[in-house]
């Protein structure tokens, strides 16, 4: 290798300097740097053109050795002024010889990459702490080789202990035949721009696990733990307010971090053992449930109306916007209340917001670390909310459809228990009317047999117990006769008092048998309804038929028709028993009977028909004194 | 004595009813279904019918549109097992609605009303 003039090298690496910067203008190089390295370029040049120095190498001649010692004093006072252009430059700089030894460095690389010792003459793998597969696929190598460099891509941690994201690459440095003597390892500070890449890809992610949480309450959980874990917004603590509409207030649902700094210490300490990566919180986070500690408790008691406007939460939701609180003790949009909770100076909240409405309230402090909240995280927090808000949203609309599911299921349940129900009835209703016949017939010959006299007494008793029998089951047939028909019932114009009048008649001297004093009162003009006159006959059957039973001694029993509003009330009065608190409460239900001979079912029917009429029954009694039976019918 | 049509299609019933309201002294005929019914009022029209609804062939609904139709003059009494047929149109047009039982008082009763309210003027 023949040893060319050190200025003819010089211009030889600004060209190539120059070559290079013009190919990756564009490309990810910042355009500042760009610009400077350019600057540098033509000072460099104009550097060497100043030092007038005779091109085309070195003559013998005598002069040369005055004309040599002036020329390296000039070379030593433009290496020196380059070296200080160099190391003020915002860029490491290090040139590499070809066995990757570093011939030359700017002071930013010691000072980056923090160097003890001089770099020179070190080997650069030694400096950069080059992993083996860095050293397998070495972009220094790769250039000398004539290949084009990749950007890698490393965090650092600089002299003044400040965490840098850098990339670096190589640039190949050429003599004027072309050939690759040296490359030039440039480093860039690229901490800014990754920093925002960092954010936008766990936005992303955060965003992506949220939107797969439908369950609320993991939901909650899993916002508020991005919130407080270090590998995402860090705060160390957090609080999650939802707007409850209806009830016309925002009230605490939530919150995550540790009580007391003792516990901070040891919770960290545990996380940062245990778990990698968000990935791993944020899947470990169903299983590791401590929200039940008293910050989160307190956080659950508190809640402020939506009107009350002195509220910091609440001037939050209604406003829209983050608000950073620097010092809580004298700021006048804080309570008292709201101060003396929270227990911190310094501390943001963040609403939740979706299709520009508040649905609720983050706030997040960091009372332990004590580290200020930047602009730049409440910025990027604010974006979280709103995707968080998104997916809560969503998780309650969920949470909605699964109550209305519910719902669904129990009425279609109860409508399968009607079914059955209809559908022993109509068995039922079938096997009563099959029954009564022979029924009639077995107790008319009975009857008619105990008319004649009897030379054995036992023939007569005996004769009365099947008579009671009959009695007994055809009792409790007229109960269930209307159970259920086989066809569907039409309804047809009629007149209520006209079908409470026919069923009297036919009734009086079952009354009068039992002692019972009978009376109607009619309010005139009662307007004829849609009606099934059978059913409602049923209706008043089985309800007459409970009054009398309830007068075993004889009493009075009325029946008062009367119009009010659009409805027909009809009043069954009795002066029997009566009943009991307990009682009311299960007379609806089927089978239940408090008679020795009684069904249970008159009443359940009864009302049923009452409701397939848009109406309905209810029920007063005094235990002892008696009871009215109200039936409300509605004109149509 | 008046004279009482029943009509029923159970024999047990028939037997019964014929033998219960000889017993008050009535004279009694007896039908087995509606058309049987029909022709027995065309005979010789009773002072009374007593009317099933359920029986095969013509039920009592139509048994009785076809007599009335005939004669308006005939009291009819329905008496049958089930209540439901107690409707509206049912209740007016017949004279009488009583639901089966084996106490035969309460047919009886409205048996008595029905005929001493009606004198037999014809
Ligand atoms: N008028 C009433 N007075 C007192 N108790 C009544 C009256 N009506 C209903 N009950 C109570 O409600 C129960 C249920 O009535 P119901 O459904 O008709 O069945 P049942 O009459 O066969 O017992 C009765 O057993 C009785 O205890
Ligand atoms: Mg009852």
């Amino acid at each position: 290798m023949t040893h060319k003039p050190l200025q003819h090298n010089q211009c030889k690496a600004i060209d190539d300097l120059r070559n290079l910067l013009h190919r990756s203008q564009g490309m990810v190089l910042d355009e500042d740097l760009t610009k400077q390295l350019d600057h540098l370029c033509r000072s460099l040049e104009s550097e060497i053109k100043r030092s007038n120095y005779p091109e085309g190498g070195f003559s013998h001649d005598p002069e040369i050795g005055w004309k040599l010692k002036n020329f390296s004093k000039q070379k030593n006072r433009e290496r020196r002024q380059n070296d200080n252009i160099m190391d003020v430059i915002e860029a490491g700089l290090c040139l590499l010889d070809k066995n990757l030894k570093i011939i030359w460095a700017n002071k930013t690389i010691s000072d980056w990459l923090d160097l003890k010792d001089s770099p020179l003459g070190r080997n650069c793998k030694d400096i950069f702490h080059c992993k083996e597969a860095e050293i397998d696929n070495c972009q220094a190598l790769k250039v000398f080789k004539g290949g084009e460099s990749h950007v890698l891509e490393t965090w650092i941690t600089t002299k003044a202990k400040k965490r840098l994201c850098v990339q670096r690459f190589a640039i190949p440095v050429t003599n004027k035949k072309g050939t690759i003597e040296n490359v030039l390892v440039h480093i860039e500070d690229v901490t800014e721009s990754d920093k925002s890449l960092h954010w936008l890809f766990l936005l992303q992610k955060l965003g992506e696990k949220m939107q797969g949480t439908l369950h609320l309450d993991t939901l909650l959980h899993l916002v508020l733990t991005c919130v407080t874990t270090g590998h995402a917004f860090g705060f160390n603590r957090a609080m999650l307010f939802l707007i409850n509409k209806e009830e016309n207030v925002i009230r605490g649902k939530l919150a995550v971090g540790p009580s007391t700094r003792e516990e901070a210490t040891r919770i960290w300490g545990e996380i940062s053992n245990k778990y990698h990566s968000l990935e791993e919180i944020l899947d470990a986070l169903e299983y590791n449930s401590n929200f039940d500690n008293s910050y989160s408790l307190m956080t659950q008691q508190m809640k402020y109306t939506l009107t009350e406007t002195d509220e910091i939460i609440v001037t939050c939701a209604r406003e829209k916007k983050a608000i950073i609180v620097a010092d809580a003790a004298h700021d006048p949009r804080l309570t008292e209340e709201f101060r003396n909770a929270i227990g911190v100076n310094k501390f943001v909240c963040v609403p939740l917001i979706v299709r520009n409405e508040s649905i609720g309230v983050i706030v997040a402090d960091n009372v332990y670390t004590e580290v200020p909240i930047t602009e730049d995280l409440v910025n990027v927090l604010t974006m979280f909310a709103n995707q968080a808000a998104l997916a809560i949203e969503n998780a309650e609309t969920c949470k909605r459809l699964e109550d209305k599911v519910t719902q669904l299921t129990t009425t279609q349940q109860r409508l399968i228990r009607a079914e059955k129900f209809a559908a022993i009835g109509s068995i039922v209703s079938y096997i009563a009317h099959e029954i009564r016949n022979p029924l009639v017939t077995i107790g008319g010959f009975t009857r008619s047999l105990s008319r004649f006299h009897f030379e054995d007494a036992k023939i007569k008793t005996n004769l009365d117990i099947i008579l009671d029998e009959v009695v007994r089951l055809e009792n409790i047939l007229n109960n269930i006769a209307n159970f259920s028909k086989p066809s569907i019932p039409k309804k047809a114009t009629c007149q209520v008092c006209e079908i409470v009048k026919n069923i009297c008649s036919l009734m009086e001297n079952y009354f009068k048998e039992r002692n019972i004093n009978f009376s109607m009162e009619f309010e005139p003009s009662i307007p004829p309804i849609l009606a099934v006159s059978s059913q409602i006959t049923q209706v008043l059957f089985n309800t007459l038929m409970n009054a009398v039973e309830s007068m075993p001694d004889g009493g009075d029993l009325s029946i008062r028709i009367k119009l009010i509003d659009k409805t027909i009330k009809i009043d069954i009065m009795d002066t029997g028993a009566g009943m009991k608190k307990e009682e009311l409460q299960n007379i609806f239900e089927p089978f239940y009977t408090t008679k020795l001979e009684g069904s249970g079912v008159g009443l359940v029917i009864s009302r049923k028909i009452i409701e397939e009429h848009g109406g309905k029954v209810s029920v007063k009694s005094k235990c002892g004194r008696g009871t009215t039976l109200s039936l409300f019918l509605p004109i149509q | 004595m008046p004279t009482i049509l029943i009509v029923e299609d159970n024999k047990n019933q028939r037997l019964l009813y014929q033998e219960e309201l000889q017993r008050e002294g009535y004279t009694t005929v007896m039908a087995f279904d509606g058309k049987d019914a029909l022709e027995k009022v065309r005979e010789e029209p009773p002072d009374l019918i007593i009317l099933d609804i359920n029986m095969p062939r013509m039920d009592g609904i139509e048994t009785m549109g076809k007599i009335l139709s005939q004669n308006k003059q005939i009291p009819i009494i329905i008496n049958t097992a089930y209540s439901s047929y107690q409707n509206s149109f049912m209740t007016w047009a017949a004279d009488a609605y009583v639901v089966k039982s084996s106490d035969l008082s309460e047919l009886k009763n409205k048996i008595k009303k029905i005929l001493t309210d009606r004198p037999k003027d014809f």
